[in-house]
């Protein structure tokens, strides 16, 4: 069977582009071509694959009719529906197939080889990107424009007709050192464009230039770009390259990320740098990156010089001038915000110094330049001026956790200030209607509130759930993907006593550990209690009214559980709080075997009724039993 | 390096080169744009069903990129060469590269990228995609599939390529900063423009009247709303470009706030939308007046 080769030539495609089409491709080709590929070749000018064994016919394919109830008469013979459903199928109406409850036809496979331009313009169809363009009129989206596709099938070029655009069997090798070539044969494809200076497997262009930078040194990638750079290039070459080491005095972060966002360099450690060319003279494009390196890094020189001249302090009186969320006041009324939610928290000198000086750098004009560095500056700036450490290392990290399961802050003052920012991120987003809903998030509410459950948590920070507000159910909901166990437990947890964050937590973790003869008995005293008594006037229980010996077992048991259970809670030992709890598993249990709580004596019953509840407040002080299925 | 290649000898071989393509070789404009793409030239004639091709030099005024002459590579007023064609042909990149050619960089010693770049300037509900063009890592050039317009979807969708020449200079001449760059022979950069810089950043971050400037950017906008009740759309435009220009002074003069930034911003994209909205109905082969409004306004200048 015959291999083909198709390529969809392009300007040049973002990297993001590229990635897209290495996920569509290989479900285009089957769908279309019934044959999968066996490499994809995908870089800024080119989107290749290659099909070997491509079948000689497309598939045979079922069209559904009408349903067997609607396509024949109680006769038995077609109905009206399944007449015209075969009419426009253009078969004879006796020619219908039954499957699955309905009629249909089974439309033959094509020869492959008819249909197979067509197929292939499908293709180039069937791509969709996030960004996508036209260039010509209202004709074809794509990434980029797209200017030649290139159809062999083995030898044989296979012209496809589609929006003007040239295909007859001729590919681009390298835009600046080759030109024009044929490709002889669709296995032929790699080798020729290897000869006209082009590496087309993504693959071995990503190993060509780790092995190359290896051999300058130990190279970084903080910023994750090389996946990108792979993309950027046809023809890698690496190079090496060095800065004046005079830039060596701004923050090294501040290199780096010159460096790397901006000109997608890999640092080697000092004043060295790695980058990846796509052609040139080596000398010639080191002597050009290498200044433009320095020109931006002078410019950063600029901007930092005049920043610590001005000195965090007179920064941080610019922030009434800059808005924080439009409708949410400025970086100044945040600031004055911050400091009241640190000293909530109980934060002391430092981390209510931080929370002054933490948003300071937003004044800084090196943030405009390096927006991901907030909070890094600021820190520098704070070290400059002769903060003490933990002030500055406050600053630094209350942004984190930058992800999900990113490292928390390490210091006292930084988690303290962290979940102040982030309590504020909520509620102010959430006063202005900002709620997050579906996948749309744009103020990142949803990090910040498994931030602030995992600075509770894993930080051990005492955050009230009250302190929340119209936020907390947000926030602990967060709990349900956070924490490994199923989310019920967490529902049952989120209705407990517990005032801080951390108790929803550990309260799900501890009733989802407790194994099933512990948490069984507190389960069916909890929901029995609380079905039983659910519609019952809360009162005292009058302890003359109580005349069975398990009903007065009941009382006593509750009346040392109920505070037992409360301190365990206060001090955070959730373990005892459900040893405490399991002690009225047994006398409810005796309870519910000899007494009959629906006595024929009013007042005997509502007794029993009210001493029915004050069990299940008892023990509802862990959590709504009844979310946990049993 | 390349020697005795003077900046206007680099200007003029891209006029030359885009001239004998076709296009219509026009002047800078006549009041202060923050970019080529302002220019009606461009703005206004990438609108509509009409074909058009242009090249011209243009220079860029940015208040707030002002360095007072002290930082060589960030300038509050500078230069782009800016050519437009509408609609874009296939080899559009191809004529591009051979225009650098033309100037004299040879493509095979340097290491030439196309970096994705997609544009936006919010002031002109203006949007494209297309990329940033770099010589050994140094952007050159914008080049730009436009989209939209004023916030019309572009009917051909023209190619706008803004070279940036005094970074194209640099590659030419290899000179380390943009005060070194020889304009005419012996004479350099910093002689012609280094005072301006400094008196300019003086004027748009100290001394420029933030009073005089709020009652201007007003101003402007009356007039502009004024001119399009007239029918005007041309006179209307010089009025937007004026209040986009002042807006950018304030901003330069730190007297705006953030929250107020958007709403400015706002008022000169409605006013620009207005504007392209009423030059496209001349557009339409169905406009009386198509021909001789566009006579009339450029007669009253």
């Amino acid at each position: 069977m015959p291999t083909l080769l198709f390529e969809i030539g392009c300007e040049e495609l973002p990297a993001s582009a590229c990635d897209e089409a290495n996920v569509q491709l290989p479900e285009l080709c089957r769908r279309l071509l019934n044959a999968v590929p066996s490499d994809l070749y995908l870089g800024p000018r080119r989107l290749g694959v290659l099909v070997p064994d491509l079948p000689e016919r497309t598939p045979d394919a079922w069209v559904k009719g009408p349903p067997l109830s609607v396509a024949f008469g109680e006769d038995g013979k077609a109905a009206k529906a399944a007449e015209g459903f075969a009419r426009k199928q253009g078969v004879a109406v006796e020619a219908l197939e039954q499957r699955d409850g309905t009629v249909g036809v089974v439309v033959p496979g094509e020869e492959l080889r008819v249909v197979l331009p067509a197929r292939l313009a499908e293709i180039v169809r069937g791509l969709s990107f996030s960004k996508s363009m036209w260039w010509n009129g209202d004709g074809l989206r794509f990434s980029r424009p797209v200017r030649w596709l290139c159809a062999k099938l083995d030898a044989e070029t296979i012209p496809v007709e589609f929006e003007g655009i040239p295909s007859d069997g001729f590919s681009y090798g390298h835009r600046f050192t080759s030109g024009r070539v044929d490709i002889p044969a669709a296995d032929a494809y790699p080798e020729t464009l290897r000869a006209a200076g082009v590496e087309p497997d993504r693959a071995r262009r990503w190993h060509d230039i780790c092995t190359a930078l290896d051999e300058l040194g130990s190279w970084s990638d903080p910023g994750d770009v090389l996946g990108e750079v792979v993309y950027l290039v046809e023809s890698p070459i690496v190079l090496e390259g060095r800065f004046d080491e005079r830039f060596l005095q701004l923050p090294p972060r501040v290199v780096i990320t010159a460096m790397q966002a901006h000109q997608r360099y890999f640092p080697l450690g000092e004043n060295r740098f790695g980058f990846v060319a796509n052609g040139g003279d080596p000398n010639v494009v080191r002597a050009g990156n290498e200044q433009v390196l320095e020109n931006r890094l002078d410019d950063a020189a600029f901007t930092f010089e005049r920043d610590v001249a001005k000195g965090i302090d007179a920064l941080a009186g610019e922030l009434g001038s800059i808005t924080f969320i439009a409708g949410g006041g400025s970086f100044a009324d945040k600031t004055e915000r911050l400091v009241k939610l640190v000293e909530r928290l109980g934060g002391g000198e430092a981390s209510v110094e931080a929370a002054r000086l933490a948003k300071a750098d937003q004044a800084a004009e090196l943030v405009r330049e390096f927006p991901d560095l907030e909070g890094h500056i600021g820190a520098e700036y704070a070290r400059l001026a002769g903060y003490p450490e933990a002030v500055s290392a406050a600053i630094e990290e209350h942004y984190l956790p930058e992800s999900a399961g990113g490292p928390l802050p390490q210091t006292e003052a930084g988690k303290i200030l962290a979940a102040a920012d982030k309590i504020d991120n909520l509620t102010v987003a959430f006063s202005l209607g900002h709620k997050p809903t579906g996948s749309r998030d744009p103020f990142g509410l949803r990090r910040a509130a498994i931030g602030l459950g995992r600075l509770a948590r894993e930080g051990g920070l005492a955050i009230q759930r009250d302190d929340l507000g119209d936020t907390r159910d947000f926030v602990e909901e967060r709990f349900e993907s956070l924490l490994a166990v199923p989310v019920e437990f967490v529902r049952a947890a989120r209705r407990s006593a517990a005032t801080e964050l951390r108790g929803v937590a550990e309260l799900a973790l501890a009733l989802a550990a407790l194994p099933d003869e512990k948490l069984d008995p507190i389960h069916t005293a909890y929901t029995r209690a609380s079905r039983i008594a659910a519609e019952t006037e809360p009162g005292p229980v009058e302890p003359a009214l109580l005349s069975e010996p398990a009903e007065r077992e009941v009382l006593d048991a509750v009346a040392k559980a109920e505070p037992e259970i409360r301190d365990a809670l206060t001090s955070h030992a959730y373990d005892r709080a459900l040893d405490a709890a399991a002690q009225l598993g047994p006398p409810l249990a005796r309870f519910f075997e000899d007494v009959l709580v629906m006595a024929d004596d009013p007042a005997v019953r509502a007794n029993r009724l009210r001493l029915l509840l004050e069990v299940r407040d008892a023990l509802g002080q862990l959590g709504d039993f009844s979310e946990i299925p049993r | 390096m390349t020697e005795g290649r003077t900046y206007q000898d680099m200007l003029g071989g891209l006029e030359s080169f885009w001239g004998e393509y076709g296009c219509v070789l026009l002047q800078p404009y006549h009041t202060e744009v923050g970019a080529g793409t302002m220019n009606p030239a461009t703005f206004l004639r990438c609108l509509g069903p009409k074909p058009w091709k242009t090249g011209y030099v243009e220079p860029s005024m940015r208040p707030s990129d002002g360095r007072y002459g002290e930082n060589p590579f960030r300038f509050q007023h500078f230069y782009q060469y800016q050519v437009v064609l509408k609609p874009s042909p296939a080899d559009v990149l191809d004529l591009y590269f051979a225009s650098l050619e033309r100037i004299g960089i040879d493509l095979k010693r340097h290491d030439v990228r196309l970096v994705e770049d997609d544009w936006e300037a919010p002031t002109l509900g203006a949007a494209g995609l297309g990329w940033e063009i770099w010589i050994d890592g140094m952007e050159i050039t914008q080049f730009t599939y436009f989209q939209q317009l004023g916030g019309f979807d572009v009917e051909l969708v023209p190619a706008e390529i803004t070279y940036g020449l005094d970074r194209l200079g640099m590659v030419l001449q290899g000179k380390r900063t943009v005060f070194e760059l020889e304009w005419a022979p012996g004479v350099t950069w910093e002689e012609l423009f280094r005072e301006n810089e400094r008196e300019f950043s003086v004027y748009n971050f100290e001394a420029a009247s933030t009073d005089v400037l709020a009652r201007h950017f007003e101003d402007h906008e009356v007039e502009a709303r004024a001119l399009l009740e007239r029918d005007l759309p041309l006179p209307a435009y010089d009025q937007v470009l004026k209040a986009s220009h002042t807006f950018n002074l304030l901003d330069a003069r730190g007297a705006i706030s953030v929250t107020e930034r958007a709403a400015y911003i706002g008022r000169v994209r409605n006013l620009a939308r207005a504007v392209a909205q009423m030059w496209l109905e001349r557009q339409r082969p169905s406009a009386p007046e198509a021909a001789s409004t566009e006579a009339d306004a450029h007669a009253a200048v």
